[in-house]
Order: C-alpha cells, then structure tokens, then sequence
C-alpha cells in the first residue's frame, strides 16, 4: 500500500487520501445528513467523518463585510493568544453550521466509540466542507488531546479563520493534524480574502455552478475571478510588506484605508500543480503568498484570462479525478525542509536537488517576485527563532534578579513583611528592591511588547520553563508593583490597582498558568495586596467585614499553593491591622507563625 | 551591512500593495471629474467611508510671478485669525521658515476662503471615517496644502481621522524646512504622489524658470485645454517643437546640475517631501528619501524628449489603468539573471518596474540611487525594543532620584526636593542626582531624536508603555531642571524658563499626554499626590516671586496693577492646585519657595489692607484707572 509523504514525520496513506477525496465529495450528495461516518475496510484502523458543503451564498459569509465572529471559548478554549487576551476570529456561518453537527447527539457518539476503539479519527470535507473538518478537528483535539491524534483532510476548502488560529493550533502543536489540498486555480480557498460586498453579485452563481456542475462555467467568471485575484493581491502585497519588513509610514497609512481580510490559512497544504506535482507548504505566510501569486496568468491577453477564470472554477471539483490519477506515483515536493539555503530566484539552477525545487515552483507559476516573498516568509520564521533565542538568553538575568528579591523578602519576614517594608521605602534595601522589580519590569514588557508585535514563534507560550518563570516572577514581584502603586496612590488617578492599574506582564504571565494547567481565569494570590488595600479604603463600610472574612478563607489555599508567602499573617502587616480594626483577630491565629 | 537591515528592498511591493486597492484609480477618477467639469475648483464625494475630495488641475495662475520663483512664508493664520498649518511652524533654531509657492499657495487660500468649501469639507468629516485629498498638475499642490491644513487642524483638535494626500504630477510646493517639518511631525507617509517616467510637470520647479518664462504659459494653456477636454485640446493649440525643446533642455540641464552638486544644492530651494510613487508602463516603485526622489526623477527624465516630457503630464490615467490591473499578470524578469542574493535582486526588479531596463546607462545609478534611499540600521521595531532595554537599564536613575525626594520629603529642613537641588552645595549626593538627570534627558533626547528621524514605529508615540513612562519622567525631574534654570540664573539672561528655557522634550511629552484617549473622570484626591501634576508649577512660583520682589520697588500703577494681576492669579490658581491635592507633598512642606511665597504674599496683602485699602480692588483683580 502507498504513502504519501509529506515532509519530515508525516506520511499518510495513498488510498486514505483517496477514501477521504472519495466520501468528501459523496457528502455534498445527501446535504440533508450533517455528516457521513465510514470504516476503511482494507486497513482497519481508520474512521472517516466527512462534512457536506453548502452551495447557499447565506452559508458562506454573514453579517459584516469578512463575516468573521469571535469564537466560542468554551468550545475552543485553545484558540487564543493566551497571554494578552485575543481571542481568535473566525466565519461566523462555518462556526454556526459546525455547532449544528456538534448538536446532533449521534455525532459525538461515533466520535466517542472511534476513539474507544483505538481507531484514528480522520475528518474531511470539501469545498466548505472542508471548513467545517477543520472545526471539527479542532473541536475534536481540544476533547481528545491525549487520547488519540485525528487527522484532518480538506479539499479545495476556504478559509476559516485568522492567524490566531493558525498560531494557537502551532503552539498547542496541532497544526501538523491539518492537511489542506488545493488545486493551482481553485478559486475557493481565495474566496476568503475578499469582502463579500465586493462579491456579492456573482457568488451564487457560482455556487450553481458548482452545485449543478454544468458543462460551461457561468458567464460572470472573468469577473469574479478578477474581483477575487485582486483582493487576494492586496492581502498578499501587504503581508509581504510586513514580512519583508517595509519602514515606510505610507503603508500603514494606506492599510487604514481599505478593508484587509482577517483569513489566513492554517496547517500544511499540499499544493497540486495540475500536472502531477504536489508542492506541499506548512508556513502560513508563505500559503498566503502563494494563494495569491499561483493564480496570476502568464499573459495579459483577455481569453488567457477567460480560459483561466474557467479553469479557477472547474479546478474546484476536480480533486476526485486529479488524485485519482496522480496520487499513484506523487512527485512530492516539501518548500524549505531540504533545502536550508535560499530558494533560487531564477528557474534555469544546474543544482538537482533545487531544481527540482524550481520545476515545481515553476508549475505552479510562481514569479521572481513571488519566490521573493516566499524567501522572506522564510526568513521571518528564522528571525522570529533569533529573537526567542535572545529572550532565552535572558533567563539568567531575571532568575539572578528574582533571587535577589527572595532573599529581600526573607531578610523583611523579620519586620513587618516585605509588602509593607517597601511600601513605606525606609531603608536603603527597599530601594534597592524597586531597582530590581524596575530591571525585571523591563525584561518583561520587551517580551510582552514582542508577542503583541508576533514577533516570536507561534510556540512560544506553551513553553514551560517560561511559564514556570512567569509563575515565579508574578509571586514574587507582583505584591512590589501594588505596593508601589498604593504607596504613590496611583489608585487616585487610574481607580483600583485590579481595574486598570494591573501590569499586562502579570495578567500575561497568570494567563499562561491557567492556560497550562486548566484553572479558571480568578484573581490570583499575587493581587491579594491589592484587595487588602482596597479593603482598608472601605474600612468602615458595610460589608467590609465579610469581605475581610471572604479574603481570609482564600489566604489559607493561596499559602498552601504557593502563591503567597505566610508572611502576610505577620502581626504588624497591614493586612493583620486591618483585621483587627474589624476585631476579626484570634490568638490561635496569631500563633500560626 | 548591518545584519538587522531588512534584507529585502519593498520600495516595489509597497507600490503593487497601493496600485492594488481602489485609492488610486477612485483618486484618479476624481481628479478627472475636477479637470472636465470644475475648472478653477473641486469636487467633493463620499465613496464607501472614505471622502474624497479632487481639486482642479485647472487654476488660473496669477500672472505677476511667471517664472514661479516666489517663495512665501506659510501663514500661521487664516483671514478670521484661525490657526492654519500651526504645527509646521515649529522649526529649529537657526532654520529657515517654512516656505511654499506663492501662486500656489494663493490658489488653496482662494479655495480655503470658499464657504462652499468649508461646508462641503464639514459635511464629509462628518459622514467618513478617513479624507483623501487629491488632485492632479496644479491640483496637487491644492491638495497637499489642503491636507497639511487638515492635518494640523486635527492634530490641534485631538480629533481622530485618517488623511492621505494623493497627487498626480503636482509641481514641487515648498523648501527644505517644510520637507522637515513634515517628516518631524511623521506625516510623510501622508503623502504619496504620483510621478510619471518623464512628466516635466513636477520637475519644473527645480530650475530657475527664468530664461524660459515666455513659454511657461503657452504650456499651462495647452494642458489646461486637454484636461477639459482631451480631443478638443489636442487639436487646437500645438506647441512648437523648438520651444518645447529649450523647456525639456532646460529642466534637464538644470536638474542634473542640483543632483551633480548633491545635498547643498537644494538648501533654500525647493525640496520634495512625503512618498513618491515613479510610475512606468512596467509597473512604480515607492520613494520616500528626498534626496533619492530627486535623483530618480533626473534619471528617468533624462531618458524622455521633449514631447513625451510634455504628453507625460497628461497621460495618468493611462498609467492609473496599466498598473491597476497589473496583479492579474504574472510578471517576469526577462533581463537576463537575477542576483541571488534577496536585496540585490529586489533592486533589479524595482528598476524593472520603474521602467529602467538593465541595458539603459541610467540603470546602474538608479540601482545605487535606490540602494541609497534604504533604510540603513534597524527596523523601526528593532530600535524600538533596544530602547526598550535602554529604558530598563535608566529606570536606576530615575529611581534614584525617586529616592531622593522621598528623603528630601522626610528631612528635618523641610525645604522639598526642588528646593534642597536649587540650593545645593557641593555635596556627593546631590552631584549624583544632577548627574542621573543628565543620564535620563540624554536617553529621552535620543528618544525624540529617533522619532524624527522615522526611525521609530508610526505609533510609539501612542504606546501606553512610553507615555506613561515620559510622562512619569517629566513629573519628576522637570522640576530639577527648572531648579537647576533659576540655580544657574538662567533667567536673568534668557528670559523666564516656561517661555525660554523649557526644554523641547517636555512639550512634546505634553502632547503625548493629551493626546491619549482617556475620559476625564477626575477621581478627588485623599492624600497629596506623589508627584506635582503641573509640571511647570516651580517655574510659575518663581515668576509668582519675581513678581512679588518687584511690587515693592514699582511705582508705575499701572505697571503695579499688572502685577498685582498676575500675582493673584497665581495664587488662586496655586490654591486650587493644593486643595484638590494636585500638588506633591514637597510643594507644601514648611520651608519650600511656595510657603515662603505665600507666606510673603499673605503678609504684603494684609499690609495693604491696612495701610492703603484703597488698593483692596486690585487684589480682586479689577484694575482701577
């Protein structure tokens, strides 16, 4: 039986893919179930799921000009960029209709026995289809994690959502389960980057067409094509000015201008050059440059472009036939994992192994200028592995600066506590300290403010040693920050320390936490000055007695977890002064330390 | 090269990204509009959220100055006494004014001062999210000028709404004072205009248009009448070839000769500023150096002749056309090899698109021309995360300093840290101090520096993280360095320090303050705050006791009643300040400059009272005859 392979660790079987094309395309066929289920007989370990498309405009964008939504957090507590707080966008109609397959009871128990049986799950679909196996996928992964690897198949499928998708399912390590086939013209996966009013006109017709799959594509093609190609141009010119790194302020002046769709591909796809070659590409950057610049024609001349724009929808329903005939003996090609030199520009290279490279760049119509940006597609990822590295390097910088601190906050236990000593800043020591919490204030938000710019790797934030790190460093240095902004009373100008005084280092840091070890998203240890504070403001109110008593209870678990130090029940503490204006002291609770 | 310079050239796919959306074919299609129907003015049109706004290429040019050569200060006011174009007006010492075209600038006044105008501009800021100005020959001058206004009007009005100036073969505007200012103010990227192969148009104005001023307005006429009406014009007026030669000749000679004598040249004359976007039949590049923009413009100038030079300028909308549906064609590189190495062949293939092909004499100074225009050193977001680094490594200082008006709030003197610095002796301490705030206005000086120079991200100064920092600086060492003024005796020789000697930095960290988009919800204050609000506060009490010290000794009353006036004001507004707790701590301490003025203040007051109470009205602020 053959395989496919499709770069390093990844090879699947021919006749899966062919099973898969086969019961993506018969889904289309009983649009009245959600889905269909089969066993591959031959091979036993393998359960398909495949998804219908819809040939409905309604079922393609809603609501505003990209019909992109946030998604559903609860379904897919993954799809964020965990540490400042973006949740992933993505086709509010895909979503809809994916929730309505989850809402059928039958679905999830398939699922449930597939994966008791120890067999592989694999979803597929074509067309949007397709869109709905990559939820499902996800889906799937987020219930299933540990248990069993899917596999998700599509098939000339759009675009589902933006990068942040794409960055999560990369961080979480998913993003190999994603195999994306797309034939060199095939309009639809391009679909995406354009705003549907721009569209709207033409989009139904071409979905009878490819409902009807008549004999001659509708007459508005050249036109629709020609929408589609130039929105994809814009998408692409501006992520390649991104990437290559443009300095020019015009570009950020024109990109305020005009609607860039949000879509970005996500997983690998596997280019197919329409004469036997599959390209297969795994950098989302360099996908979307290709999606753009693969469906350029090589003339000017208008039937060039009728004869393309026809074959731009036909290309879309040929997946079935193209695999069957050329999955047999593939012409493979990985962009980038051979090849760690440059990609050559230029097609005549006497190099074998490049040319190879060349040839099917080449049959997939990509230009100098294309290859260009695929260069600094690759190059970004490569810069983005140098920064990492240098953050890495700063690991010691903070592990000696926390070290300091701890010692700090050990030499104070014999006083009132480290909280309430640098509060007041007596002693030369407390100085000392703010120069500390100011040096790793600062290697902190160079992380943070390189995240907001993505300009480390997607994998960052699963990391463990930096999460153990931003564990740390939040314990330690967190109750320092509040005691500054209490002792400064910025709580006067910008309101509570927990409203909008809070470092984003520390909402980031406690993010990856929760996110690492699935905790719910609550005030953590590390505030609890804060809430002392805001208590003593109140002192006297009503209720502040049970609020004291509330924060009492919590203290308890915060100590055991670590997250505080007992230092806080320190006689003269400001926490146990405050206690005591309340009369809520005990002596067996003083005798505690 | 610096291994952290992109190692791309986008000036290329900058220009394919903006040919690629609507902008430039709706600009154009305006502009069009503006020539054929609205000769002498504009047309205004909202299309999606976007308001355009297209001004005529035909203006009647006032005749008293055919050779253009009149160049005239900016007005900082309009007829009505509003501010126009006030922020460009803050140039550096020893620069000259900023100075446009006169029959240029005229030509916007006139529009400016059309009620038609200003309510068709009120109406699309309403109804649009962003403005694009635009306008083609003559037409673009108006637009530019246009959007400088708007631009400055809502950089003073703090109102949000983005502006794009898009010209089409627009004659040069202004010197080299404007070019800066607008690069200072960050408003380069603003400006994009469009600059056909040979266009004489926008090169004209580099040469003294002197020796060929008889023939200047023969040209305008003939344009003028092909943009009103393309068939018609064509027919009607012909120029003579041997004029249109010795105009061709002329620019030609005379730009080569600006780019042969380099940087000084163009010292007092007129200076390209914002982007320019060369267009060819190939394709256009984007050029944002001035320097560079000047020399391509020679450089493909000189590969025309006098009629194209001349049909050039009327030709953009075949341009517009070309390269707005230039994405659907795969373009290759037919001029033999590229370079392998990614910058090298990302300049060949921007000259093939500038329309210089690799065989022409020109191609290789344009090659070293575009190569000159990159960005040398770090990417805008590098230096901004090495500043980053450097901000963590001078926060020591300022926390020194932090420190040290803590100790200063606790000492027995009770004098507060501005005092203790301006009365300082040579004490170690107090050196180091003065040397920590050397330390921290160099950092923020290089900060502002790298801003003007665009060398930072086109938001920075947005970014919570430097606002709040510059801003928590200036609260707390401006007063140091107001003490260090009045220490020095600054004052004395310069002039009083909020009017003379304040420093540019900190105005500029007062626009960025209230620039933030922050809701005024003033929280009352329950202790003091930590640092002063008014960061002036001590400048003001110093002019507060300069005006006191003089009360004695004037005897001119209405000299006295000025003072008087100012030293009420103080007071009440220092009152103020104190009671809402705005002031730090130190500012009332018992032995401050601020006690000690109100305490003199309420004993000359009280003296008054009793010995003259005739002159009780003046401490009401009323002045008496």
């Amino acid at each position: 039986m053959g395989t496919v392979t499709l770069g390093e660790n990844m090879e699947i079987k021919e006749e899966l893919i062919k099973k898969s094309c086969s019961m993506a395309m018969k889904a289309h066929k009983s649009p009245e179930r959600q889905y269909l289920s089969k066993k591959i007989k031959s091979s036993s370990s393998e359960v398909v799921f495949s998804f219908a498309g819809s040939w409905s405009a309604n079922d393609w964008f809603a609501g505003n000009s990209f019909g992109e939504t946030t998604v559903d957090l609860q379904l897919f507590p993954s799809l964020k960029y965990i540490g400042l707080g973006v949740t992933a966008t993505a086709n509010e109609v895909f979503l809809k209709r994916f929730k309505s397959v989850l809402g059928n009871p039958q679905f999830k128990i398939e699922v449930r026995k597939a994966v008791a049986d120890r067999r592989q799950v694999v979803f597929t679909g074509h067309s949007s289809g397709g869109a709905i196996a990559i939820l499902a996928t996800v889906w799937f992964l987020e219930e299933y994690n540990k248990q069993s690897s899917p596999l998700c198949l599509t098939f000339g499928s759009p675009l589902v959502g933006d990068r942040i998708i794409n960055l999560a399912l990369r961080r979480e390590n998913w993003s190999r389960y994603f195999v994306n086939f797309v034939m060199r013209y095939d309009i639809v996966p391009r679909i995406s980057l354009c705003p549907l009013s721009s569209i709207e006109q033409q989009l139904q017709q071409v979905l009878d067409y490819f409902d009807q799959n008549a004999q001659q594509p509708p007459h508005e093609a050249p036109a629709f094509y020609e929408i589609v190609v130039k929105n994809a141009s814009s998408v692409a010119n501006y992520a390649a000015c991104k990437i290559m790194g443009s300095t020019n302020p015009l570009l950020e002046t024109v990109s305020s201008f005009i609607e860039l769709s949000p879509y970005r591909p996500l997983g690998t796809y596997v280019f197919c050059t329409g004469n036997g070659k599959l390209v297969v590409i795994s950098n989302p950057d360099a996908v979307l440059q290709v999606l753009f610049y693969s469906s350029q024609l090589s003339t000017q001349e208008e039937e060039a472009k009728v004869t393309v724009a026809q074959t731009s929808l036909r290309d879309h329903l040929n997946y079935g036939n193209y695999l069957q005939e050329h999955l047999k003996m593939p012409i493979v090609t990985c962009l980038y994992h051979p090849h760690p030199e440059a990609l050559s520009l230029s097609s005549n290279v006497a190099n074998v192994d490049r040319g190879k490279v060349d040839m099917a760049l080449n049959d997939l119509g990509l230009s100098e200028r294309a290859r260009l940006c695929l260069r600094a597609a690759e190059a970004l990822e490569k810069q983005k592995l140098r920064n990492q590295a240098t953050i890495d390097g700063k690991q010691e910088d903070i592990d000696k600066c926390l070290g300091k601190l701890e010692a700090y906050k050990i030499k104070c236990v014999h006083k009132v506590g480290y909280y309430d000593a640098f509060k007041s800043s007596d002693e030369k020591a407390d100085f000392h300290a703010n120069v500390e919490r100011l040096e790793l204030a600062g290697i902190w938000d160079e992380i943070i403010e390189m995240l907001k710019r993505y300009e480390l790797p997607d994998e960052f934030e699963g990391r463990k040693v930096w999460i153990d790190l931003g564990t740390r460093y939040r314990r330690i240095v967190e109750p320092l920050d509040i005691a500054n902004y209490y002792r400064h009373l910025k709580n006067e100008d910008t309101g509570p320390y927990l409203g909008k005084g809070r470092p984003s280092r520390y909402k980031c840091t406690q993010k990856w936490r929760e996110h690492a070890e699935q905790l719910p998203n609550e005030v953590p240890g590390s505030c609890f000055w804060a809430e002392v504070e805001e208590l003593c403001i109140k002192t006297g109110c009503q209720g502040t007695k049970e609020n004291i008593l509330h924060l009492k209870t919590k203290v308890d678990k915060w100590i055991q977890d670590g997250e505080l130090g007992n230092d806080v029940l320190l006689e003269n503490s400001t926490f146990m002064k405050l206690q005591k204006q309340h009369f809520l002291t005990n002596l067996s609770q003083d005798l505690a330390f | 090269m610096d291994s952290e310079t992109s190692p791309f050239e986008t000036s290329e796919v900058l220009a394919t990204f903006l040919a690629s959306t609507p902008l430039l074919s709706e600009s154009w299609r305006l502009c069009n509009l503006a020539n054929a129907n609205s000769p002498q003015s504009f047309v205004a049109q909202q299309v999606g959220s976007i308001g355009y706004v297209a001004f005529s290429g035909i203006q009647l040019v006032s005749g008293s100055d055919p050779s253009f050569k009149n160049l005239v200060p900016l007005p900082v006011c309009d007829a009505a006494g509003n501010s126009l174009f006030d922020l460009l007006h803050r140039q550096n010492e020893g620069e000259d004014p900023v100075l446009v075209q006169g029959a240029l600038l005229r030509i916007f006044e006139n529009m400016y001062s059309n009620p038609s105008f200003r309510n068709q501009m009120c109406t699309l800021m309403q109804a649009s999210k962003s403005i694009i100005f635009t306008g083609h020959s003559i037409g673009g001058t108006t637009a530019s000028l246009a959007a400088l206004w708007l631009l400055s009007y809502l950089q003073s009005n703090f109102a949000n709404l983005s502006v794009l100036c898009i010209t089409f073969g627009s004659p040069l505007l202004g010197n080299e004072t404007l070019s800066r200012a607008i690069l200072r103010e960050r408003w380069g990227g603003k400006f994009c205009h469009v600059v056909s192969k040979y266009d004489i148009m926008p090169r004209m104005l580099f040469a003294p248009l002197d020796p060929i001023a008889p023939h200047i307005k023969p040209l305008l006429q003939f344009w003028h009448l092909y943009m009103n009406s393309p068939h018609f014009g064509l027919l009607a007026v012909q120029l003579n070839d041997e004029s249109k030669a010795e105009i061709f000749q002329h620019v030609l000679v005379q730009l080569g000769r600006l780019v042969e004598n380099g940087e000084e040249a163009v010292t007092g004359m007129f200076r390209p500023f914002g982007n320019y976007f060369f267009c060819s039949e190939e394709g256009a590049i984007c050029v944002d150096n001035a320097a560079s923009v000047i020399k391509m413009m020679h450089l493909l100038f000189a590969m025309g002749s006098p009629d194209c030079s001349i049909e050039d300028h009327i030709k953009y909308g075949d341009y517009v056309a070309k390269i707005s549906s230039q994405f659907l064609e795969k373009k290759s590189f037919m001029q033999g090899e590229l370079p392998e190495s990614s910058y090298e062949a990302g300049v060949a293939l921007a000259l093939q698109s500038s329309g210089i092909s690799s065989q022409e004499p020109v191609a290789k100074p344009a090659k070293d021309c575009l190569k000159a225009a990159r960005r040398m050193g770090r990417t805008p977001n590098l230096n901004c995360a090495n500043l980053a680094i450097k901000l963590s490594k001078i926060n020591p200082y300022r926390a020194e300093i932090e420190w040290y008006k803590a100790l200063c709030d606790r000492s027995d003197d009770q004098l507060g840290y501005y005092d203790t610095f301006k009365q300082r002796e040579a004490s170690k301490r107090d050196s180091r101090i003065n040397l920590n705030r050397h330390k921290l206005a160099r950092f923020w000086d290089n900060v502002i520096n790298l801003i003007e120079s665009n060398r930072l991200p086109h938001d920075f100064h947005r970014r919570g993280k430097w606002v709040n920092a510059s801003q928590f600086y200036m609260l707390l060492v401006e007063p140091l360095d107001i003490a260090e003024y009045y220490r020095t005796r600054m004052h004395s020789r310069k002039g009083h320090y909020i009017d003379n000697g304040r420093e540019r930095r900190y105005q500029i960290f007062d626009r960025w303050w209230h620039e933030r988009n922050v809701e005024a919800g003033k929280n009352k204050r329950s202790k003091f705050a930590s640092l002063t609000q008014d960061t002036c506060f001590w400048a003001k009490v110093e002019e507060a006791r300069e005006s006191l010290d003089a009360v004695s000794s004037t005897r001119d009353p209405s000299h006295l009643a000025l003072l008087w006036r100012k030293i009420d004001s103080f007071a009440s507004y220092a009152k103020e300040l104190v009671e809402s707790k705005q002031v730090s701590i130190d500012v009332v301490a018992k032995n401050s400059s601020y006690s000690l003025w109100v305490k003199d203040y309420d004993e000359l007051k009280s003296q008054m009272m009793q010995f003259r109470p005739q002159f009780s009205s003046f401490i009401n602020g009323e002045i008496v005859p």
